[in-house]
């Protein structure tokens, strides 16, 4: 049918199907801003403003707008020019991976178009229906207050770095912190850090505006015309052999272009894990199997014309299949007798596949048998941790097409395109030279697109129809054909002497890696490794089984198995300390690592090689300084406050605090590897291509703060490009928190380079020593106060005298991984009568050396936090007997929305660690870590109760609540 | 597929009985989504969102009748003082949703767990139904026949839900993993009635349709009449008597365990929310009459 719509003030006259979402016919229209979250209307990434008010658009039939007055962010504001809505985002650090920005600024209109005086509480209503996995909302929800007042014509304040006054060794642990900023980065500055110029500055996003605006940036915002429609036909069983696959029906669908199965795809072996070669066994995957193993598994794939063709073409494809038993739970799966769900000849490299152990790993660094009978107390607590998924509001999406060099380029979502180019070779027959990976925005992916998850069948389909093809997930096979956080049920035995000193450590995981490997391996090292570096101790042992079951695949997710480790471990602590009778926190702290300290299990766990004198030594802490931070922010001193304790207003009401340590990495070292290219313009700036993948996490915006500081300008004269395996040099990509200390090192070294030959053509042109050059202010200043501009310096050497391309090219692979450090604390309230556990407040202070960008610094955390509160208290994938997800939408899998927040509050303590760029250390992954432990602490300390399971949701804490 | 657009009631009506096959189709946020899914592809549409009748309030003497085409985010600017519906819909969805959807979609589509359910049942709301050639009103028990099952025939539209006002305190709450978005645990409305002597009490998401806690009901106006407290605001109802009403709440429950909760907390739950509905209407009785007094 036709439809008129009124666009942004533009009638246009469209033709859509009765049945078509506004969202879809929006996009075809070329609004793109208007973007796919789910099918429900419930992450709000669609969301638009039809006669001045915010809807959904893909829960609207797009015929129902016709007559209504349409608008979408494209037509706020005109290419060069911002609303002050925009501005504001841009202004506040709002803005991380920018996929649902669009919908927020509009929700933001629509609340100031009616109310240009509005509350928090206002705001945090408007902007509640649209869904942030990257935030934590804190940073959205000030950008909304403060356009407010510019549309007021009031003039707020910039954002700008805040330094608070160091605590360690001042004695005066308590002083006000009123008349903070809510959005000031707080820093707690280092004496041995360095002045700069650039770096550790709140400098805005090289990205926020074209992410502000909605403009086409991301893999699906683009027409392809010609492009066919991917839709994958996923396993009903948990655990089931293919009889038979008949597609015949299928392929005769008209419009139908390619079937494909485990009948017509070459078997090549593979492991879908995003790592570096070689790629950690087992190989226990084939595009096709015949055999499934969960139910989301792949059973085939079809290209055809249209979504709904793809789909009736699906539904044609008649397979017949013999159900096997299956097996969930990672404890009955590694028991004699239990179904083997890797019985393939061919598959390599599993543990005891017969027993579904696909990997055993033992760790220890002295006898702890010996450490246990020294002991004047031996505890040991059994805990569970679940199951989550990564929700990017961004699915995972790839467009493959041919290109006029007969090369398969594919555009994909992805947190390793190199990798990807290096797995789909084999798998698809061609050589590496043959294919391009070229990686856009991404709308975020917390470890989910560190995968080789669907590139290739669409790989497969444009070879099998020399066609353009598309697939993108739902949000449903987002959930549960992707990947997820593995769930573990982890044993932790302590030693202790009568003063508080560990004698020994033990920590025993059964850990599910679902019916794959993929991370199976690494994740569950970085747990022995996380559970089991905090602290000092004599004693260490570690011994995991990675199982098999039929449950969808867990892989790599933001924290890689440190967030089960250090649930786990500091839920102990907090119990040791309480049955020794000492404070949380002072317990700790006599145990606690610091510098000049061995992380003695790394060696164990491949990390440092000891017979090569290669223990790894901490260099940095700022531990000591983050926790008391946290607690004069927190106001930790209340635990000892009955009236706060117990308000007496609310009798059924119990207010808690409670602390956890969290310590990470920073890159995996001897492996993680990162490129940069810098080269000059004619005007002085520069282009920056590096392989680096901005996940939404703003590295572009550091690495350009890096090459900026190096060669004297300003941020935004550094274009950055990345990242493409044709253009960008290689890095392993987003993952492991690298991006900062190991491709920002190697930026930092190509702009040395750079600054090199800058400085030598600026000797010629001055006259003077090049020793005696300074750049900064985008020019080179000689010592008598004359310079020459960067852009005469590049019209010099390029066009001239002595011509040549001012340019360098570096890389960088560290031999450390200097561990961040975090302190968390939370305050909840319990309600004792329903277990509802509200969290008011979450803070966490970390040392991650020297912050290159403390507002992108402080969104990692603030957004990280959010995100592990959501596996702290309410996310959980859940399934029925049968082992199918129940809960595989927004709604009944819940994460936290912009009203239901508790106040946050990130800060950074300097510290200067001598291996990383400027000082840097890791940011990324470290908040997810202490928030679990840090709530059921509080839990704990309001009401009592220790739980040793996650999440925390109403009904389980009442029922700890109700044994007496 | 068709799509049938009239401008008004009768329009829509006559396209009703000539095609049944069509699917009334108000803000679309529970149809679209099956639609978006695939499971539904109706044949045709009828779009209700045009016709004024369906998107008028109308309020004389004390009774009040809804369009079933109101949308959730006009009940709360226009219907204040209808308390707990006006609090139950502010917890649907999120502020796009409640721009489109509409407490004749939640009746439509007929869920236990539709927020907005609870509060009619505790209304003793009416259900407005006509068709080409006649109108029907039913008692709200009598159209929610089941889960998702509606006494609607094929050739009708749900026109306006209509209540009497109670004066009264009342109130809608629930339990959920957190607040507003999830589908509830368990949802309960509560709703005295000065004028009849009566204390009325729906519940949602405990059961296969929207329930009363009858039993409950008169156990609660006794203790009330017992203590004084119908012509005494100020008059103090003993805590074991609520707590008994608690109790009495929960009996009247039928909840299954599922993803959100066991059966066993659900019922707890309903029991905690009755008594805290109960306690917090008797203390607004008293602020009340305190307030009267000075």
């Amino acid at each position: 049918m036709t439809l008129t719509l009124t666009i942004n003030g533009t009638s246009r006259t469209i033709t859509c199907e009765p049945h078509e979402s506004l969202r879809t016919v929006l996009r075809r229209a070329g609004c793109y801003s208007v973007r796919y979250g789910s099918d429900t209307g419930e992450t709000g990434a669609a969301a638009v403003l039809v006669d001045g008010r915010l809807v959904s658009a893909d829960v609207m039939l797009a015929v129902q707008a016709e007559g209504h007055r349409i608008e979408t962010i494209e037509g706020l504001s005109v290419p060069g020019t911002l609303h002050p809505i925009q501005q504001a985002f841009i202004d506040t650090g709002a803005i991380q991976s920018g996929y649902s920005t669009p919908a927020m600024v509009l929700a933001a209109k629509a609340l100031l178009d009616r109310n240009p005086n509005p509350t928090e509480a206002e705001v945090r209503d408007a902007l509640s229906g649209v869904l942030d996995r990257e935030t934590g909302y804190l940073r959205p929800v000030h950008a909304v207050l403060r356009a407010a007042a510019i549309l007021r014509g009031e003039e707020p304040a910039s954002v700008d770095v805040v330094h608070l006054d160091r605590l360690e060794g001042s004695g005066t642990a308590h002083h006000d912190r009123d008349g903070l900023a809510p959005l000031a980065p707080r820093v707690v500055p280092n004496s041995d850090v360095p002045a700069t110029r650039v770096v550790g500055h709140a400098e805005t996003k090289t990205d926020a505006v074209k992410l502000a605006k909605g403009n086409p940036a991301f893999t699906d915002d683009r027409d392809l015309s010609g492009t066919l429609i991917a839709k994958v036909l996923h396993s009903p069983h948990a655990h089931a052999r293919i009889v038979s696959i008949d597609d015949s029906a299928a392929r005769a669908l008209p419009g139908v272009h390619a079937v494909i199965h485990h009948g017509n795809v070459p078997r090549v072996r593979y492991a879908s894990g995003g790592q570096s070669y070689p790629n950690p066994l087992p190989h226990d995957q084939v595009s096709f199997d015949d055999k499934v193993r969960f139910v989301g598994d792949r059973v085939a794939a079809v290209a055809a014309d249209t979504e709904e063709t793809a789909q009736a073409a699906l539904d044609l494809i008649r397979v017949t299949y013999e159900p096997l038993p299956a097996v969930f739970d990672e404890n009955e799966a590694i028991r004699d007798g239990a179904p083997v769900i890797h019985d393939e000849p061919d598959m390599e490299g599993a543990h005891d596949a017969a027993h579904n152990i696909v990997h055993h790993i033992e760790a220890r660094t002295a006898d702890v048998e010996r450490g246990f009978a020294i002991a004047d107390r031996v505890i040991e607590r059994t805990y569970r941790v679940h199951q989550v998924q990564q929700t990017p509001l961004e699915p995972h999406i790839a467009i493959a097409r041919w290109d006029s060099d007969e090369r398969l380029e594919i555009t994909s979502s992805t947190q390793v395109p190199f990798h990807v180019r290096r797995m789909l070779a084999p798998l698809l027959g061609l050589p590496v030279k043959r294919i391009r990976i070229i990686k856009p925005r991404i709308g975020g992916g917390f470890g989910a697109k560190q995968e080789m998850l669907i590139e290739d069948i669409v790989g497969h389909l444009t070879m099998a129809t020399g066609r353009p093809v598309r697939l993108e997930l739902t949000r449903e096979e987002e959930f549960v054909s992707s990947r997820s956080r593995h769930p573990q049920t982890v044993t932790f035995k302590t030693g202790v002497d009568a003063n508080g000193k560990l004698t020994a450590q033990e920590m025993r995981v059964v850990a599910n890696t679902g019916a794959y490997g993929t991370h199976g391996l690494t994740v569950q090292m970085v747990t022995g490794m996380r559970g089991l570096s905090s602290y000092n101790c004599p004693a260490k042992h570690f011994e995991c089984d990675v199982a098999y079951t039929n449950i969808p695949v867990p892989g790599a997710f933001r924290g890689y198995g440190a967030p089960q480790a250090l649930f786990v471990l500091e839920a102990h602590m907090d119990d040791v300390a309480a049955e020794i009778g000492m404070d949380p926190i002072e317990f700790r702290r006599l145990n606690w690592t610091g510098v000049g300290d061995p992380l003695d299990i790394a060696p164990q766990l491949g990390e440092g090689d000891p017979e090569a004198g290669g223990m790894p030594i901490i260099a940095s802490s700022g531990l000591e300084e983050a926790v008391l931070q946290g607690e004069r922010s927190i106001r930790w001193d209340r635990r000892a406050d009955p009236g706060w304790r117990q308000p007496a207003n609310r009798p059924h009401i119990r207010r808690g605090l409670g602390f956890a340590m969290a310590m990470h990495g920073t890159a995996i070292p001897g492996l993680d590897m990162g490129g940069a290219s810098l080269k000059i313009n004619d005007d002085g700036s520069f282009n920056l291509l590096v392989g680096a993948t901005d996940l939404g996490t703003g590295s572009d915006t550091v690495l350009a703060q890096i090459a900026a500081e190096v060669v004297g300008v300003g941020v935004h004269d550094i274009l950055v490009y990345s990242s493409d395996t044709d253009l960008t040099p290689f890095d392993t990509g987003a993952y492991a928190s690298s991006t900062t200390y190991i491709s920002g090192t190697a930026v930092k070294r190509a702009a040395e380079q750079v600054r090199a030959q800058i400085v030598d053509r600026a000797a010629l042109l001055l006259g003077v020593p090049a020793e005696s050059i300074d750049l900064h202010d985008r020019a080179a200043w000689g010592p008598d106060g004359r310079c020459v501009t960067l852009a005469e310096i590049a019209l010099s050497t390029l066009h001239r005298q002595d011509q040549h391309q001012i340019m360098g090219t570096a890389s960088h692979v560290s031999p450390e991984s200097p561990p961040p450090y975090g302190a968390q604390f939370a305050e909840v309230e319990v309600d004792v009568e329903t277990g509802q556990v509200t969290v008011t407040r979450l803070v966490m202070a970390v040392d991650c050396g020297v912050p290159i960008n403390p507002v992108t610094a402080s969104g990692q955390v603030e957004g990280g936090m959010t995100q592990a509160l959501g596996y702290a208290h309410c996310e959980e994938m859940v399934y029925d007997e049968t082992g199918r997800m129940v809960n595989p939408a927004f709604g009944p899998y819940k994460i936290y929305r912009a009203d239901e927040m508790p106040e946050l509050e990130a800060i950074l303590v300097q510290t200067m660690e001598d291996s990383g760029p400027f000082g840097a250390k890791a940011i990324a992954e470290i908040p997810m870590d202490g928030v679990a432990p840090a709530v059921r602490n509080a839990i704990a300390d309001a009401t009592g109760v220790r739980i040793n399971r996650i999440p925390l949701t109403p009904e389980r804490v009442w029922r700890a609540l109700q044994v007496p | 597929m068709q799509f049938f657009r009239p401008s008004s009631l009768r329009e829509a009506l006559e396209i009703r009985a000539a095609h049944p096959e069509a699917v009334p189709i108000a803000g679309g946020t529970d149809l679209m989504v099956e639609v978006n899914f695939g499971r539904r592809r109706p044949e045709a549409f009828l779009d209700i969102s045009r016709l004024p009748e369906l998107r008028e309030i109308r309020r004389e003497g004390p009774n009040v009748r809804l369009g079933s085409g109101v949308p959730y985010a006009r009940v709360i600017r226009e219907l204040p003082d209808q308390v707990a519906l006006a609090q139950a819909s502010r917890t649907v969805g999120s502020p796009q949703i409640r721009t489109r959807g509409t407490v004749g979609g939640n009746l439509g589509t007929g869920s236990p767990a539709g927020d907005a359910l609870p509060v009619l049942a505790a209304y003793d709301a009416r259900v407005v139904l006509r068709s080409s050639t006649a109108t029907r009103t039913l008692a709200w028990r009598d159209f929610l026949v089941g889960p998702k099952r509606t006494a609607l025939a094929p050739d009708e539209l749900i026109v306006a839900t209509e209540w009497e006002r109670a004066v009264g305190p009342g109130s809608f709450s629930k339990v959920g993993t957190r607040n507003a978005m999830v589908i509830a645990i368990a949802g309960l409305c509560l709703q005295l009635d000065e004028a009849a002597r009566g204390v009325r009490v729906a519940l949602g998401s405990v059961g296969p349709t929207i329930l009363r806690a009858p039993e409950a009901e008169t156990f609660a106006a006794g203790i009330l009449d017992e203590v004084g407290a119908w012509s005494d605001r100020g008059a103090r109802v003993p805590e074991e008597a609520i707590a008994r009403f608690g109790e009495l709440v929960s009996a009247a429950a039928r909840p299954i365990d599922d993803v959100r909760g066991t059966g066993a907390y659900r019922r707890h739950a309903c029991a905690v929310l009755a008594t805290r509905a109960l306690t917090w209407a008797l203390d607004d009785r008293r602020a009340a009459a305190m307030e009267a007094a000075s």
